[in-house]
C-alpha cells in the first residue's frame, strides 16, 4: 500500500553514535538487575536476622532444668480415699525439711524455692494417678524453679554480686550439691507444647493458646468459607450491574483494608455487649476474625471466579445447562484452588491477628485448656503478647518460643494451600 | 443434463427450518442487527460470511439465545423453529440450546474426561434411564464426531489433552449428544491447521445428513467448500442469502462482490 | 462490476498482467488479418509468409496465457468478477488462437492463390470483409478492455454483416466456378478463405458474449443474429 523501501534511509549500525547508546543501554539494564538483586539480598538479609534473633532467643526455652527428687508419701497425712485433698503443701515443706535438717525455717523456704510452685501438684498427680504409692517413696524428676532453670543456663552469672542476683550463694551451693548428686537434668521442654499457661515460666505452656486458636480458626473458617463463597457467587454471577452492586463492591474492597481493631470494637459493641457472648471466647473471636478475612475471601473468590476461562461457561451454556449447573458443575471446581488459597491466606492472616483479640478480652490469664468455643481462652498471639509482658526472666526465651511455634503453624498453612492448589488445579 | 450436475452441492431439501423474520438486536445503544429476514433450510449447511463486527456471530447467537446471557443484549423480531417461535414466553433457553447445539471458535472441552464431555448434555438434560444407554449415546456422538475410533481406548482420559482438532470434534460430538436439530458453529475452524479444519470439514457435511447446520466463518473459501447457502452480512445487516455456487460466481449486491472478491475489509 | 483496488495490490497487478497480454495477443491477431488480407489481394508472397511466421507468437502467447491462468487460480482463488475475469481471459485467447490460425491459413491460400489467375474483383471483396471482421475483433477487445456491454451487443449485431459479406461472395463463387470450371480450384481456395474469414467473425462474436459474461455473470441467452444463409443454399438461387 506504501512504498517503504524508497524512502528508507541507510543507517551505519556499527557507528560510534550506535555503539555508545547500546553500551548506556547494556549499562542500565545491568544497574536494574543489580538493583532488583540487591533488594532481594537486603530482603533476605532481614528475614535471617529476624530467624536467628527469634530461633536463637527460642532455644533456651527449647530445655527445661529438672531435679529428681524422693519424696516419701506418708500414709498418715494422704487419705487412699481420696489422694486430691491431702496438704501436699505441707507434705513438700515436711520432704525439704527432712533434707536439711539443720536449716532454720528461712533457710528451707530459700533451698525449698530450688523446687518449682508445680512440684506439690506433679507429686499429687502421680499419687492420684497410683494410690499405691501412698506410705512409699516416690522418685520424680520436677523442674526446678525458674531462677535456678536460669542459673543452671547461664543466664543468670555467678561473678554477679550476691545482692544483685535472684539467687543467694547458699541456694547456689545447695543447687551445686544437687547438681554433683547428678540429680539435676535438662530434658526436652515438652511441657511448653502441653501445659496451660502459668505465672511460673518453668510451668508456662502453649497448648491452652494452640487449643484456643484451632477454635477460634474453626469458628472463624466456618462462618466466612461458606459466607463468602456465596458472596462472591451472587456479586460475580448473579448481581445486576447497577450502582448497589458497584456500591456494595467498593465497599467490600474497602472493608478489607479497614484496621483489624475496629473490628475488635465493633465485636465489643456488638457480640460482647448486646448479643452478650461470652468474654474472651473463641466464638467470638471466630465471628469477628470472619468478619475480618469475609472481605478477603470474597475478594480472592471473585477473582478465581473471573479466571475460569469464559469458553468454559460459553460450553456449558451451549449445550443447555441452566446457570446454577453451569457454577456448580464447571466454575466452582474450576476456581477452587484459587479460592482455596485465598482462604487460607485469609486463615493465616486470622491467626496471627492480636490487637481486636485483645479487645474481647481474650488476653486474660487462663491456665486450664479450653474444652469447647465457649469457654474463655487465649490464642497464640494474645500468649505472645502475655508473655512478652511478663517481668520473668524464663519468659523471654518462651515468648520466642511462642513466636516460632506460631511461624510454624504458619508455614504449614501456607504449605497447605500450595499443596491444595497443585491437587485441585487443572490445565485447559 | 440433470443427472450430470454436481449434485453434492445441492440443497437436498427445500423445507425451511428457521424462520427470522425483522430481527434486531441491539447492545445497549449500538444497532448490532437490522432487520435480518432469512430462511434457513433443513439438512442444509448454511455459511454466514461477513467483515469483523457485521453481526453475523450475534445472529447466529440469537437462533440458540445466547445472547440471553449478555445482559445488554436486546433481541426483537420473530425466530420461528419449525413454525415455533423461541423468543416466547413459554420456551425455556436451556432446553432449546439442547435442541440447538453450537460449537465454538476455540476448541473447549470441559477438563473431564473424553467420556464425562460427551456424556454431560444427555445426563443434565436427563436424555438417557441406565448407563448402558448413556454409553450407547457417547459412542454414538463420537462415531457421528468422526472420533470413535482415535479415542475409544481412552475415554476416561481428559478432554483437554487432545490436540486441537480432535478437541473441536469432541465439541462437536459433546453438542451432538443431545439430539440437536440445528448445529450452530461460530467460526469452528479458526483456531485450527489445514488439515484438522479439513477433517471438520469433511464432518460438518456428513452430519447434513441429520440436521440443519449454521456455520460462521471468517474463510471464504470455507463458506464456499462446506455450505449449501450463504449469507452475507455487512454493517448489521443481511446483504445476500442465496445458492453458495450462484453468491461466489455472480453476487447480486457489489457490497458482496467487493467483499468476496478481497476489496474491502 | 468492480472497479475498486483489491486490499492485495499483488492481485491487481497479476490480473492487469493477463490481461495485457490478451490486449497484445489481439494487436498481433488483428496485424495478422489485415496483413493476410493485404498479401492475397496484392499477391504479395512476402508479406503472406510474414504473416505465417507471426502466428508461432501468438501460439506462444496463448500458452503463456494459459499458465498464467492456471498460476492465478492455484495461488489466488478468485471469485466473483475475478473468477470470470480469469475464466474469460482463457476463453479469449482460444478464441483469438483460432483466429491467428485463420490468418495464417489465409496466407497460406494467398502464395497458392498468387501462382493463379485472379478471379474477378474478389480478393477486394476479401478484403473488405476482412477489414470488417478485424473492426469486430477490435471492437469486441474495446469492450472487453473498457468492459462495455452496451458495445459488446453492438458487435453481437454487427456479426450480421459479415454474414452477409460472406452470403454474396459464396454466390459470386458458385457463378464463377459454373461460368467456367478451371476456376474452381482458385474458387475453392477463395471459398475456404471466405469461410474462414466468416468463422473469425463468429469468435469475435464470442469474445463479446465473453465480455458480457464478464459483466452480467451470464451468458447472453437469446438467440445470436445469424445470417449465414449459406447452408440452405442451393445451385439454382446463384443465378437469381
Amino acid at each position: 500500500m506504501t512504498d517503504i523501501s524508497a524512502q528508507a534511509p541507510q543507517f551505519d549500525w556499527k557507528s560510534s553514535g550506535f555503539t555508545a547508546r547500546l553500551q548506556a543501554r547494556r549499562r542500565s539494564e545491568l544497574w536494574l538487575r543489580g538493583l532488583g538483586l540487591g533488594a532481594i539480598g537486603l530482603a533476605l538479609l532481614m528475614l535471617a536476622i529476624m530467624l536467628t534473633s527469634i530461633v536463637g532467643s527460642a532455644l533456651g526455652a527449647l530445655r527445661q532444668t529438672h531435679v529428681t527428687i524422693s519424696v516419701p508419701i506418708p500414709a498418715d497425712q494422704v487419705d487412699p480415699a481420696d489422694p486430691f485433698s491431702a496438704n501436699w503443701r505441707r507434705i513438700m515443706q515436711n520432704y525439704v525439711a527432712s533434707l536439711y535438717p539443720e536449716a532454720s525455717a528461712a533457710e528451707l523456704r530459700e533451698l525449698g524455692g530450688i523446687l518449682s510452685k508445680g512440684a506439690q501438684f506433679m507429686v499429687r498427680e502421680a499419687v492420684v494417678e497410683d494410690p499405691s504409692l501412698i506410705g512409699q517413696t516416690l522418685t520424680i524428676s520436677v523442674p526446678v524453679s525458674d531462677p535456678f532453670d536460669q542459673l543452671a543456663k547461664g543466664f543468670i552469672k555467678r561473678e554477679t554480686p550476691e545482692n544483685e542476683r535472684r539467687v543467694n550463694d547458699a541456694q547456689i551451693a545447695a543447687f551445686d550439691v544437687l547438681d554433683k548428686a547428678g540429680l539435676i537434668s535438662q530434658p526436652i521442654n515438652w511441657g511448653l507444647l502441653t501445659n496451660g499457661d502459668s505465672r511460673f515460666p518453668e510451668l508456662a505452656g502453649l497448648r491452652g493458646a494452640a487449643v484456643g486458636t484451632f477454635y477460634l480458626l474453626l469458628t472463624c473458617f466456618v462462618l466466612s468459607f461458606p459466607v463468602g463463597i456465596a458472596a462472591a457467587i451472587y456479586l460475580e454471577e448473579f448481581a445486576p450491574k447497577n450502582r448497589l452492586s458497584d456500591f456494595i463492591e467498593v465497599n467490600i474492597n474497602n472493608l478489607a483494608a479497614v484496621p483489624s481493631v475496629v473490628f475488635g470494637l465493633l465485636a465489643l459493641a456488638v457480640f460482647l455487649n448486646w448479643f452478650g457472648l461470652p468474654r474472651g471466647a473463641p466464638i467470638v473471636g471466630g465471628l469477628t476474625l470472619a468478619l475480618m478475612s469475609l472481605p478477603t475471601i470474597i475478594i480472592a473468590t471473585r477473582a478465581a471466579l473471573k479466571a475460569v476461562p469464559p469458553s468454559i461457561r460459553e460450553a456449558a451454556l451451549g449445550i443447555g445447562a441452566s446457570h446454577q449447573q453451569v457454577i456448580f458443575h464447571h466454575v466452582l471446581p474450576l476456581a477452587m484452588p484459587g479460592i482455596l488459597t485465598g482462604t487460607i491466606l485469609a486463615m493465616a492472616q486470622a491467626i496471627g491477628e492480636t490487637a481486636p483479640l485483645l479487645l474481647i478480652g481474650m488476653n486474660a490469664f487462663i491456665t486450664s485448656i479450653p474444652t469447647s468455643p465457649l469457654e474463655s481462652a487465649t490464642t497464640l498471639p494474645t500468649q505472645i503478647f502475655i508473655w512478652a509482658d511478663s517481668p520473668e526472666r524464663g519468659f523471654v526465651s518462651r515468648t520466642s518460643a511462642g513466636i516460632v511455634v506460631l511461624l510454624v503453624a504458619l508455614v504449614a498453612m501456607n504449605g497447605l494451600a500450595i499443596y491444595l492448589r497443585r491437587k485441585f488445579e487443572r490445565r485447559w | 443434463m440433470e443427472d450430470l450436475r454436481l449434485m453434492e452441492r445441492v440443497a437436498d431439501t427445500t423445507r425451511t427450518k428457521i424462520t427470522a423474520r425483522g430481527v434486531q438486536v441491539y447492545y445497549g445503544e449500538k444497532h448490532a442487527l437490522k432487520d435480518v429476514d432469512v430462511d434457513i433450510l433443513d439438512k442444509t449447511v448454511t455459511a454466514f460470511i461477513g467483515p469483523s463486527g457485521c453481526g453475523k456471530s450475534t445472529f447466529l447467537r440469537c437462533l440458540n439465545r445466547m445472547n440471553d446471557t449478555v445482559a445488554s443484549a436486546r433481541v426483537s423480531g420473530t425466530i420461528l423453529l419449525d413454525g415455533e417461535d423461541i423468543y416466547d414466553r413459554g420456551v425455556d433457553p436451556v432446553q432449546l440450546r439442547a435442541r440447538v447445539g453450537m460449537v465454538f471458535q476455540k476448541p473447549n472441552p470441559f477438563p473431564k474426561s473424553i467420556y464425562e464431555n460427551v456424556a454431560y448434555g444427555p445426563r443434565i438434560h436427563g436424555l438417557t434411564r441406565s448407563k448402558a444407554e448413556l454409553d450407547a449415546i457417547v459412542e454414538a456422538s463420537l462415531r457421528k464426531a468422526a472420533l470413535w475410533n482415535e479415542v475409544k481406548d481412552r475415554l476416561a482420559d481428559t478432554g483437554t489433552g487432545l490436540s486441537g482438532g480432535q478437541q473441536q470434534r469432541l465439541c462437536i460430538a459433546r453438542a451432538v449428544a443431545t439430539h440437536p436439530e440445528v448445529l450452530l458453529m461460530d467460526e469452528p475452524c479458526s483456531a485450527l491447521d489445514p488439515i484438522a479444519t479439513a477433517q471438520v470439514e469433511e464432518l460438518i457435511d456428513e452430519l447434513r445428513a441429520h440436521f440443519s447446520v449454521v456455520i460462521v466463518t471468517h474463510s471464504m473459501q470455507q463458506a464456499a467448500r462446506v455450505s449449501q447457502r450463504t449469507a452475507f452480512f455487512h454493517l448489521g445487516n443481511l446483504v445476500e442469502y442465496g445458492e453458495t455456487g450462484q453468491v461466489f460466481t455472480n453476487p447480486k449486491d457489489p457490497r458482496t462482490e467487493s467483499y468476496i472478491t478481497g476489496r474491502i475489509g | 462490476m468492480q472497479t475498486d483496488p483489491h486490499i492485495l495490490q499483488a492481485f491487481d497487478r497479476d490480473l492487469e498482467a493477463i490481461q495485457a497480454m490478451i490486449m497484445k495477443m489481439g494487436g498481433l491477431v488483428e496485424a495478422a488479418i489485415l496483413d493476410a488480407a493485404q498479401a492475397l489481394e496484392t499477391r504479395d508472397e512476402e508479406l503472406a509468409e510474414r504473416v505465417r511466421l507471426a502466428d508461432k507468437a501468438i501460439d506462444a502467447l496463448e500458452e503463456q496465457i494459459n499458465t498464467e491462468a492456471a498460476r492465478l487460480l492455484a495461488l489466488r482463488s478468485p471469485t466473483a468478477s475475478d473468477l470470470r475475469t480469469v475464466l474469460t481471459v482463457m476463453k479469449i485467447a482460444a478464441s483469438l488462437e483460432r483466429c491467428g490460425d485463420y490468418a495464417k491459413n489465409l496466407a497460406k491460400r494467398a502464395t497458392v492463390l498468387a501462382q493463379m489467375e485472379p478471379i474477378g474483383d474478389t480478393s477486394g471483396s476479401i478484403r473488405r470483409m476482412a477489414k470488417t471482421v478485424e473492426l469486430l475483433l477490435q471492437d469486441a477487445l474495446d469492450a472487453y478492455i473498457k468492459r462495455d456491454v452496451e458495445l459488446a451487443q453492438d458487435v453481437r449485431a454487427r456479426d450480421r454483416e459479415v454474414d452477409q459479406l460472406y452470403n454474396s461472395l459464396f454466390r459470386v463463387f458458385l457463378t464463377h466456378m459454373m461460368e467456367d470450371p478451371r476456376n474452381i480450384t482458385a474458387c475453392m481456395h477463395l471459398h475456404f478463405i471466405a469461410k474462414n474469414i466468416e468463422r473469425m467473425g463468429d469468435h469475435a462474436t464470442g469474445v463479446a458474449e465473453q465480455v458480457i459474461y464478464l459483466v452480467t455473470g451470464v451468458l447472453p441467452e437469446d438467440p445470436r443474429p445469424k445470417a449465414d444463409l449459406t447452408a440452405f443454399a442451393r445451385m439454382d438461387e446463384a443465378n437469381d
